[in-house]
């Protein structure tokens, strides 16, 4: 078991979000958590991802309580994370935003990111971020373009990259297609059905697209206000009469 | 864009190595003294465009390189003056980590900009108690050291060598930020400055990083300072208080917010202003203020901010109609 979290609690405030969810990931599987708009998704991955300490419950990786390590320990860890509404470093070109952290990951692993005089980055360095770009698809000619002037499924595949680079053990991935265009999305599903055989890595998504979910989730978990309604094989849990009528009935109109 | 940007920077360096034998004393003068205002706003820039770290109490730092300076020559220290500005550096750095590791702990944003005024106040206050530092009036009458180079002697009482000294200690430090800002150091400080909590995602420790980034900076300050006692030949409390730390943020603002060099153009602006209203005597305040506030109003990115504006503009124009 990768991943382990038991009977995470949390709340805004007064506001109980998460009311004991359990959930385990295992090694090269792709777990997805669905449910309907509020369930708590997001928070979950708060919690599991150390933007947020939760009040009750523990989160283990690899065997090891990371309840409380913080974030950036997390992702030195092996936590890569994409966010619902991309995040990325705006201001820099794509190819800075890959270089960032493919030189954090070698500093944090005690290794030299380079010389301090020197500016550009190390030859096997850039090569690392150029073939990540090259393999979401983004052109040479694309590279040196300011982040914030791409399109919003551009900018979805180059936080793909940034959390790629940083050669994740477990990829946490908040609604990886949405807002995306239809062709887009099918793109990014293609991508990510490549990545895990290819790769065999771990992957956790929420994701509100049922084709993307069928096609690539081993398990399946729904969440319903703050709880875990159903857990198991994908094509199970679709026929559970209780999920049925939380989500998939009007989820259905999302896919 | 970028061609006339190296011609310029080209140009500006040609200027200052040549000033003393194309203008007056007086112009060389101020322009020794715009080299050390630089090399103070630029440390601040590492800051503020890169880290987003914004102190309001910078002089403090600027005040260490400079007291050190000036204790050393107006005491006579047996010491070569080759090693100031290293030791001012050393020093700066090692006052601006106990802060970091002291305020920013617990604050940032206004709050630690806020508590950066405030300790820069409390050493301005501190200056005024001690006799070593000549409490409110400063050090004065500091005299210009020789330096033995081993195979020859540098005597900063020549005036072309103690211009030259200046110039030169300030070029290599505007040099040494250039490389920090442009490497991956200055990287990291980018990431963490846009989205902090992206760049913990991506396994950044954003307090380490703050912590060295207003290390190196206030180590960079007090090399600025440093230079001040030879060139300006008396150091006081005036340069170590809030409107000395404005200097380096109005310089900034004028110049560019978010541009390497705008800190550079800023201070070549005041400077230029200051020299114009020079003899209106209590107007050259209301002139400075009132183009910064012009520039903030008109221009918010600033003199490069809207030069590049205007270049991106002629740029798109010229690729709709070929
Ligand atoms: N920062 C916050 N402060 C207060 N309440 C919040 C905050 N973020 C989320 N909430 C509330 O917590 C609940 C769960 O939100 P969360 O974002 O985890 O849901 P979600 O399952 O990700 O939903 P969606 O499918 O819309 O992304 C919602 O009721 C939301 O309004
Ligand atoms: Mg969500």
């Amino acid at each position: 078991m990768i991943l382990d979290a038991q009977g995470i609690e949390m709340s805004y405030g007064a506001l109980k979000v998460l009311h004991g969810v359990s959930l385990q990931a295992e090694e090269g599987r792709t777990l997805a958590i669905i449910g309907p708009n509020g369930a708590g998704k997001t928070t979950l991955f708060k919690v599991l991802t150390g933007e947020r300490l939760p009040s009750a419950g523990t989160v283990r990786f690899r065997g090891e309580d990371v309840t409380t390590l913080p974030a950036f320990r997390r992702a030195r860890l092996g936590f890569g994370r994409t966010f619902q509404v991309a995040r990325i470093f705006s201001e820099l070109d794509l190819m800075a935003n890959v270089v960032i952290p493919i030189e954090a990951r070698i500093r944090a692993g005690g290794g030299s990111a380079g010389p301090r005089w020197r500016w550009t980055p190390m030859p096997e360095v850039r090569a690392e971020a150029e073939g990540i770009l090259e393999r979401l698809g983004f052109a040479r000619s694309r590279w040196e373009d300011e982040a914030q002037f791409l399109s919003h499924g551009d900018r979805k595949r180059l936080e793909f990259c940034v959390a790629l680079a940083t050669r994740p053990g477990i990829l946490m991935l908040d609604e990886p297609t949405a807002g995306m265009s239809p062709s887009d999305r099918r793109e990014m599903t293609r991508f990510l059905a490549r990545l895990k055989t290819e790769t065999g890595i771990t992957i956790v998504m929420t994701e509100h697209d049922m084709d993307l979910i069928f096609e690539l989730a081993d398990t399946l978990m729904v969440l319903n206000y703050g709880e875990v309604i159903a857990a198991g094989e994908p094509s199970q849990v679709r026929d559970d009469p209780l999920v049925k009528k939380v989500y998939l009935g009007h989820g259905a109109q999302h896919a | 864009m970028k061609l006339a940007g190296h011609l310029a920077l080209a140009v500006l360096l040609a200027v200052f190595l040549l000033a003393p034998f194309i203008v007056h004393p007086g112009l060389v003068f101020i322009a020794g003294f715009a080299m050390i205002q630089i090399v103070f706003a630029l440390s601040w820039n590492i800051l503020f465009s890169y880290a987003g770290l914004v102190s309001f109490g910078h002089a403090a730092f600027f005040g260490i390189g400079a007291y050190l300076s000036a204790a050393a020559l107006r005491y006579g220290w047996n010491v070569s003056f080759l090693l100031i500005p290293p030791a001012s550096f050393a020093l700066g750095a090692f006052a601006a980590f106990l802060v970091a590791i002291v305020v920013l702990r617990r604050a940032n944003g206004i709050q630690f900009s806020v508590l950066t005024l405030a300790l820069s106040q409390l050493v301005v206050v501190l200056i005024g108690y001690s006799p070593y530092l000549g409490h409110d009036e400063g050090i004065s009458a500091i005299p210009r050291p020789v330096i033995n180079l081993g195979i020859a002697t540098l005597n900063l009482a020549n005036p072309l060598a103690n211009y030259y000294f200046v110039i030169g200690v300030g070029l290599v430090t505007i040099l040494l930020i250039w490389l920090v800002v442009h490497g991956p150091l200055g990287r990291t400080m980018q990431a963490v400055r846009i989205d902090p909590e992206r760049a913990a995602f991506v396994g950044i420790d954003v307090w380490r990083l703050r912590v060295a980034s207003f290390t190196l900076s206030g180590g960079f300050a007090a090399v600025g300072g440093s230079l001040l006692a030879p060139w300006a030949q008396i150091v006081h409390p005036d340069y170590v208080n809030w409107l000395a730390s404005a200097q380096p943020i109005f310089a900034t603002l004028l110049g560019g917010v978010g541009h390497f060099w705008g800190p550079v153009v800023g201070v070549l602006g005041l400077a230029g202003l200051n020299y114009f209203t020079r003899t209106f005597v209590g107007i050259s305040e209301i002139v400075v203020g009132a183009s910064l506030l012009v520039v903030v109003l008109v221009a918010p990115q600033g003199i490069l901010g809207a030069l590049r504006k205007a270049a991106r503009k002629r740029k798109a124009a010229a690729g709709a109609h070929p």
